[in-house]
């Protein structure tokens, strides 16, 4: 008897917090933004140089506005990946919000109409004189939701690209130069393959494996060829030179340790740590990943520089703010991104590992971020940026991951590219 | 009535235990092996992580995982209580949980008393198409179910996640309890309605306490299953403060790099609740059921 008193008193409670849970549901809706809160979402992690930058764009943002609170959150990844277009169709939006920039996350929002156009106020707060060409071209987008062309629906205060991280005391240790030419590179990573060492961190279980790939395709490729793989302008052709030099290329490094085989099952969490033991003395990546390592690389000192050999690199603009078509305020907004951009904002960015938009490196005290603003300013002014290999289609990233794997248990290059070629076609078919 | 029950089967299974003691042969012996074996295997990924989630970040990076800590730092766990409001969304998740899995058991007992022992005419087609509620993909669920929520204003409300899997945990249920009690004993619901029980009286003084076990597996199962959901909640819970446990865990995963000592603490963090739940629940349970059984 005492037992079942125990589960009913259970019931009658759960089912009272229920009651008490529907009441406080509907009364939840109601607390929507009023005009004195800024709504601001992103979803850069604690600690990382966005998120310190950002930080300092609010401090900004609410001096210039007296009586504004910013009401900030910090959203998964996952979340906003996953359901951006179902929150924006709802009346719980943000007025601000960040949101990667490209075909299938930026442009597909633009094309469904639920992001508010800001072709004038780029125009007014001088937006479009900020970011070079080259980095306008993810924050524009045609009618069809194609970047490169059309109204402005997002603006990006940073930048990224790849780059090699290098690990400067190992280098020293086996008398190895800064290679600049594909001779050189090759040369030192025979060097240390003897040596015993894998030359290259990768991850084939994540984004890295397939970016090797696309630096090695890139070194062939010429720029209209990355505009008609990126923005659809004209055929593309994976049996191609540039892509059959990329997984023969590829398959040889493997082939040779250069790249270990087993690092088939990686993720980048994994391969940036096989850097940071110095298990491996190179890490092709993004340049997410400087902010990181200068605080946690504490053993030994490392720099970084262009994959060597190529005009084209892999690297854009960063993420997006946008500001969806239900913001409730939509001027604040606005002077919030023109935050964003200000010089202590951007100064924020570089001293803690991220790219920033503008050239000066003034004010930026580690020579580490020094070299990576210039490295990058040499890719903008030479038009070298290629953007990602998963831009293209928006399954592209799940068949670049598939294929690469496949690459490298051992699968024919041929019938690789045949998997890219298709996926990427039927795609494109269905755009119209 | 309890002729059924009253049959000594605690006696028989302690004689029977001791008799393999007994002739313990090397079979057994090795059974043990493995299971020690296997026992091992599925604790090292949750000792893995405990270490990481305590190791000093220094260490991390300078070692890598499998390094065992030379240091003590709570700063992945305290890092992740921060960020993510983690007491917010124990709080949510317990609540999520603790309302659906006792309103679906609820939802189920009626259901399955209706069709186990009520014998309703195509029990088997209805049964079948509850299920059709599990075996669909959630996520192609999710865009109707969105519709819904909006319409009825629930979208972004704890309350749309447990109406949802008050229903989808609530067929499972319906499905394993009505197989349970269409083999209810006639002879106990005979003796009942001759004593003029009504079918009311029936099912909550004769056909639940006899079900009890079967009604706390279901419990304790629709509470870890519930408190696991991450698409659902994901999609629905969109303020911060409305996210579950699994939802506030995905805030450290970035979009290029997460830290690993974070996510190790907050795997922590996110994993022991439902343990503590499992060892508690699991014991009262089946103790409440022997008594409510006897009677």
């Amino acid at each position: 008897m005492p037992r079942r008193k125990t589960v009913g008193l259970l019931t009658a409670g759960l089912l009272a917090l229920s009651g008490a849970l529907a009441a406080c549901g509907s009364s939840g809706g109601s607390a929507a933004s009023s005009p004195k809160v800024l709504k601001v979402w992103w979803y850069e992690g604690n600690g990382s140089a966005y998120q310190i930058a950002w930080d300092q764009a609010i401090k900004d943002f609410e001096k210039q506005h007296p009586g504004v609170t910013v009401q900030f959150s910090l959203k998964s990844f996952n979340q906003m990946q996953q359901n951006a277009s179902m929150i924006l169709n709802s009346s719980d939006v943000p007025d601000v919000m960040e949101y990667n920039k490209g075909d299938a996350t930026t442009g597909l929002l633009s094309k469904q109409g639920l992001l508010t156009d800001l072709t004038s106020e780029a125009a007014t707060y001088g937006w479009d004189k900020l970011l070079s060409p080259g980095l306008q071209v993810t924050a524009r987008y045609s009618p069809k939701g194609v970047m490169g062309s059309g109204d402005w629906y997002g603006v990006s205060d940073y930048a990224e690209y790849l780059t090699v991280y290098y690990n400067k005391d190992m280098f020293a240790r086996y008398g190895i130069g800064v290679p600049t030419t594909m001779a050189e590179l090759t040369a030192a990573m025979a060097k240390f393959a003897r040596a015993g060492i894998t030359p290259f961190a990768n991850a084939g279980n994540d984004y890295m494996a397939m970016q090797y790939l696309y630096e090695m395709e890139l070194s062939q490729s010429t720029p209209a060829q990355v505009q008609n793989y990126e923005r659809y302008t004209g055929q593309v052709n994976f049996h191609d030179a540039a892509w059959t030099n990329a997984v023969n290329t590829f398959q040889d490094w493997i082939s040779k340790g250069y790249i270990a085989k087993d690092s088939v099952g990686l993720t980048a969490t994994q391969a940036g740590n096989d850097f940071e033991t110095g298990k491996s003395p190179m890490l092709m990546s993004g340049s997410w990943w400087a902010g990181t390592f200068e605080t946690e690389i504490k053993n030994f000192s490392w720099g970084t520089f262009l994959w060597p050999g190529n005009t084209l690199n892999a690297g854009s603009g960063g993420n997006l703010f946008v500001v969806p078509k239900n913001a409730a305020n939509k001027q604040l907004a606005y002077d919030f991104i023109n935050d964003t951009l200000q010089p202590d904002v951007e100064k924020l960015l570089a001293n803690n590992g991220a790219v920033p938009i503008s050239d000066s490196t003034a004010g930026v005290t580690n020579p580490l971020n020094v070299q990576l603003i210039q490295n990058f300013q040499t890719l903008a002014k030479s038009n070298g940026l290629a953007y990602y290999p998963d831009w293209p289609t928006p399954s592209f990233y799940n068949t670049l991951l598939a294929q690469t794997q496949d690459l490298m248990n051992g699968a024919s290059g041929s019938q690789v590219l045949s998997a890219l070629q298709s996926n990427y076609d039927q795609y494109v078919s269905s755009l119209g | 009535m309890s002729a059924v029950l009253t049959r000594r089967r605690p006696a028989r299974g302690k004689l029977a235990r001791h008799g393999l003691a007994k002739h313990r042969g090397p079979a057994a012996w090795l059974v043990l092996a493995a299971l020690a074996v296997l026992t091992a295997a599925v604790l090292f990924p949750f000792a893995l992580i405990a270490l990481n989630a305590f190791k000093p970040p220094a260490q991390y990076s300078a070692h890598g995982p499998l390094s065992f800590p030379d240091g003590f730092s709570t700063g992945g766990v305290s890092t992740f209580w921060q960020t993510a409001d983690f007491g917010r969304a124990l709080w949510n998740s317990v609540l999520i949980s603790g309302c659906v899995c006792v309103l679906a058991v609820l939802l189920s007992i009626l259901n399955a008393y209706a069709l186990g022992i009520g014998r309703v005419k195509g029990r088997t087609w209805i049964l079948g198409a509850f299920l059709v509620a599990n075996f669909l993909p959630q996520e192609g669920l999710v865009y109707p179910l969105y519709d819904m929520a909006k319409a009825a204003g629930l979208y972004d409300t704890p309350l749309a996640v447990i109406i949802i899997f008050t229903v989808i945990q609530g067929a499972f249920g319906t499905y394993l309890l009505s197989s349970v009690l269409s083999t209810f004993p006639p002879e106990l619901l005979e003796a009942a309605r001759m004593d003029g029980a009504g079918r009311a009286r029936i099912l909550w003084r004769v056909v639940v306490p006899v079900s009890m076990p079967t009604i706390g597996v279901l419990l304790v199962f629709f509470f870890i299953w519930t408190w696991n959901e991450f698409f659902l909640p994901l999609v629905f819970l969109v303020s911060n403060s409305n996210q579950t446990v699994p939802v506030a865990l995905g805030t450290l995963q970035g979009q290029h790099i997460m830290n690993p000592l974070t996510t190790s603490g907050a795997a922590l963090l996110g994993v022991f609740p439902t343990i503590i739940f499992f060892l508690i629940f699991q014991r009262t349970l089946t103790r409440g059921v022997t008594v409510g059984a006897v009677k």
